[in-house]
């Protein structure tokens, strides 16, 4: 377990994201209103930085480039988004805001060195 | 030769002429793999090659910055196979089991071409085969002067031997320069589709609200036109918004007049001129039409605040034009991904 403390829940509004680093890695804070979320600061989709193509409105993050959406509240996928957020585990203690950042979080876009693409369960992946 | 797809659903496997555009040859035979532009930009289309060779048409395509090389990826929109090949698609793929509503080739020919404005024409292909094809749908056009094919919305709809475009000049744009250049009337082309996702159905009742800058709004006056022959706005409410610079930019004026005309309660049209003011004979011109000045998703959020009751939404126009228009209706009108239509081509 590492915990850090990324920033301080007044220097993120309410309805909205901001990128930090943690140790030279980017990674998103978003205020959704009840709560905070961190997570990596791409797109699972196509690599969109969501420091410029999320928009936050009444706690769903909305990438622009194919509109994935999904509910910062629960978590969960909305409509035709075909894959899921990866989530830090995140607290606050007062006003900081601390993730718990032990590995880096990062997508399968199909470009790493072991990715599903090549993988034998390619077909089981989601 | 045989071109087999592996995805996350399976493996699927279709033929390909020689020569053929790999993304083609599988949506033709009813194989639905993701794509938008279907010409190179967005980066939709990529897939990885696991076995066999394959020729790449365009090695400086835009599209390309979403593909990994050096993986063996590539666009599936810009990549002919040289003989039978496996390939591998990031995705859940679906089949098309109605042979009808598959995109396939047509043979054409350019006729009707007229001016619209000082940089935008219309014109029709005639095709050598009927195409059944949505309001909303697009097709791509390969002329023989031009290397690769370009992405055109259809003005009209249903099932037809004719198909209408808008072309507007792009400054270095090979193949609006061709179009402008030449005397192209009696041209032959080669066109694939229909395609796109961005549909208009009238069962679907709902509210409908067109966002456009400049050629963009060739699909939504398909849209248009066809909820006003089903009827559709005696009951339901249709917002066109059209943005172009000045007043010397507006086309398609006399059409959306008509429109409104026969829907004064439920339709209206408003064009945004985001370079100057209103002329007063513009107004006069078109006393059907409403006219602003600003950028037109400016426009629409300042007019359509508090109408997105039920409201179904497209989008089409210059990337930076259907950006704002895409953040404006998430964010102001909070509508979700899934009442938001436009297929993405930036």
């Amino acid at each position: 377990m590492s915990w850090k403390k990324v920033c301080e829940s007044s220097q993120v509004l309410e309805n909205s994201l901001q990128k930090f680093a943690i140790d030279g890695v980017d990674i998103i804070i978003a205020n959704y209103g009840d709560g905070f979320r961190a997570f990596p600061p791409f797109c699972p989709h196509m690599e969109e930085p969501l420091v410029s193509s999320g928009m936050m409105m009444a706690g769903i993050l909305t990438c622009s480039k194919h509109l994935w959406q999904w509910d910062l509240r629960s978590g969960e996928i909305l409509g035709e988004t075909e894959k899921e957020l990866l989530f830090y585990d995140l607290k606050r203690e007062g006003e900081d805001i601390i993730v718990n950042f032990e590995l880096e979080l990062s997508y399968d876009y199909g470009d790493d060195e072991e990715d599903a693409m090549d993988d034998d369960d390619f077909f089981n992946a989601d | 030769m045989k071109i087999k797809v592996q995805t996350k659903n399976g493996e699927f496997e279709c033929d390909s002429e020689q020569g053929e555009i790999l993304l083609y040859a599988a949506l033709r035979h009813g194989l639905n793999l993701p794509y938008e532009c279907a010409t190179g930009t967005c980066g939709t289309c990529r897939a990885r090659v696991r076995d066999g060779d394959i020729n790449h048409q365009w090695v400086d395509a835009p599209g390309l910055s979403f593909v990994n090389q050096e993986k063996n990826e590539l666009l599936l929109c810009r990549s002919t196979a040289k003989g039978d090949c496996t390939l591998r698609v990031p995705a859940k793929v679906s089949e098309d089991p109605h042979d009808k509503t598959r995109p396939g080739y047509r043979k054409g020919e350019i006729k009707a071409f007229r001016e619209l404005t000082h940089d935008v024409v219309s014109f029709d292909v005639v095709i050598d085969a009927p195409m059944s094809f949505d309001a909303g749908q697009f097709a791509v056009l390969d002329a023989a002067d031009v290397t690769g094919g370009r992405a055109y919305s259809m003005v009209n709809y249903a099932a037809a031997e004719t198909l209408n475009f808008v072309v507007k000049r792009k400054p270095d744009g090979k193949f609006s320069d061709w179009l402008f250049d030449n005397d192209v009337v009696g041209m032959g082309v080669d066109v694939f589709g229909p395609l796109g996702k961005a549909t208009f159905h009238a069962h679907e009742k709902k509210n409908i609200l067109c966002i456009a800058g400049g050629s963009g709004i060739a699909g939504m006056v398909s849209i248009i036109a066809r909820g006003c022959d089903e009827s559709h706005f005696s009951e339901h409410k249709g917002h066109v918004f059209f943005g172009v610079r000045g007043a010397r930019d507006v086309f398609f004026l006399d059409e959306f007049s008509s429109y409104v005309e026969a829907y004064p309660e439920n339709l209206d049209v408003t064009v945004a001129l985001s370079d100057e003011d209103v002329p007063a004979d513009l107004k006069n011109r078109y006393p059907m039409i409403k006219f602003e000045t600003g950028f037109v998703h400016a426009v629409t959020s300042e007019k359509m605040a508090d109408k997105y009751d039920n409201i179904l939404a497209y989008v089409a126009g210059p990337p930076p034009m259907v950006d704002g228009a895409l953040r404006m209706l998430v964010l102001e009108a909070r509508l979700h991904g899934t009442d938001i239509r436009y297929d993405k081509f930036g």
